[in-house]
């Protein structure tokens, strides 16, 4: 949509999508579909090669003499299965797990020169708060977020998003050959924290208001878990014209 | 996303019934001139943003429409996501930014001369909006301005 609006101003424009069936709906006028997992727009982390493969192809379609101009990625990569692997004996607690894992994740910043921390503003070293805040809002407690434009339950999920980056980098510094799924397959499963946070989850996606469960979907969901926003549709409530 | 038969059917549904524009037209304005000698800039519809700028928030009462500016030499170290979602693998984008954001591939497309010159400034949008009516009549747009007065004329999009 945003290539569309680009486009009729005058500029021209060309995109990556991950989704075929949304562009043909679409119609922007020029599309590379890379048939690769959501988040991995250019296929592959820390390969420069198979990224500029991606985008040659895409501007090689700004040479078409007309539109709209759909083309696939020839290289296709189908998302790794996680092996699912026997809970072991978790830590106690998600706070004391979280210090335990510190020395990886300090690692991991300085090897990157970055981090995916940051979103709550908490520095990472404050952390064990956040657990903290976590587990009481897990438990049905209130809690507040610390600007008033911030409902307590966004806190809480910017709270597990920054978490979890927290853990996801400590642990491809731990295990640089993991994928993701693999990565996440080990949070969910293994860690303390992984539970206390699908606690979390629970009680956003039991709050009956529409915007937390919609939260809690971000958090986690298993690959049987419908989408919440599906029980708030109705056949008019869909719109397929943007509007 | 792979081809939607390698999707369980779940999810695949999911893909199909989020609400997606139906068009049956498509703007096109050819490029003046070879990339080689054109302005490029990189939009990305991934919830980037620097690290200080106020986060994406999307509710389903109001869709977060808004956009950030990205000065194009912001370094890696800078730039936040705050679309988090558990729908996708973050780990690519945890460990190169240039999965999603490739600032580091048009730098090095601009050395070779396959690139004229990059913009200034890059943009970025919320994602999987589900309502994009003031994105598409009120800030898209206004970005689309503020490229054209940045010279730029060509527009790379990624998602995430």
């Amino acid at each position: 949509m945003l290539a569309r609006v680009f486009e009729a101003s005058g500029l021209s424009s060309v995109q990556i999508s991950l989704l075929r069936e949304h562009t043909e709906k679409i119609r922007p006028p020029r599309a590379l579909f890379c048939p690769f997992p959501f988040g991995l727009a250019l296929g592959k982390p820390n390969d420069p090669e198979f990224q500029h493969r991606v985008l040659d192809h895409a501007f090689s379609l700004l040479e078409r003499p007309s539109g709209p101009v759909l083309e696939d990625f020839p290289e296709e990569i189908v998302p790794a299965d996680a092996p699912v692997t026997p809970a072991e004996e978790r830590p106690p607690d998600p706070a004391f797990e979280l210090t335990a894992l510190r020395g990886y994740y300090d690692r991991f910043v300085a090897h990157h020169g970055r981090t995916a921390v940051g979103l709550t503003g908490v520095p990472s070293t404050r952390f064990r708060g956040l657990v903290r805040l976590l587990e009481r809002y897990a438990a049905g407690e209130e809690i507040e977020a610390p600007t008033p434009d911030l409902s307590a339950a966004q806190y809480a999920r910017f709270a597990c998003d920054d978490i979890k980056a927290f853990f996801r980098e400590a642990r491809m510094e731990q295990y640089p050959a993991e994928n993701g799924p693999q990565i996440d397959a080990w949070f969910w499963q293994q860690t303390a924290m992984g539970p206390m946070m699908r606690r979390v989850r629970d009680r956003m996606l039991a709050s009956g208001d529409r915007q937390v469960e919609m939260l809690s979907y971000g958090i986690y969901r298993e690959p049987d878990t419908p989408n919440p926003e599906w029980k708030y549709l109705t056949p008019t409530a869909v719109k397929t014209d943007g509007g | 996303m792979p081809h939607l038969k390698h999707l369980p059917d779940m999810k695949r549904n999911e893909m199909l019934t989020f609400p997606a524009q139906v068009n049956h037209d498509t703007p096109w304005t050819p490029p003046a001139r070879p990339l080689r000698e054109a302005r490029l800039a990189l939009v990305t519809s991934a919830g980037l943003h620097r690290r200080g700028d106020p986060p994406f928030v999307s509710n389903h009462h109001e869709p977060d429409y808004s956009y950030r500016r990205l000065p194009a030499d912001t370094p890696a170290a800078e730039i936040l996501q705050s679309h988090a979602s558990a729908g996708f693998d973050r780990s690519g984008i945890q460990r190169d930014l240039n999965t999603t954001y490739p600032v580091d591939r048009l730098r090095e497309l601009l050395m070779r001369g396959a690139i004229g010159s990059l913009a200034d400034s890059f943009y970025s949008f919320m994602g999987a909006l589900r309502n994009v009516a003031r994105l598409e009549q009120e800030t898209a747009p206004a970005v689309a301005e503020l490229l054209r007065q940045d010279g730029v004329e060509v527009v790379l999009l990624t998602p995430t």
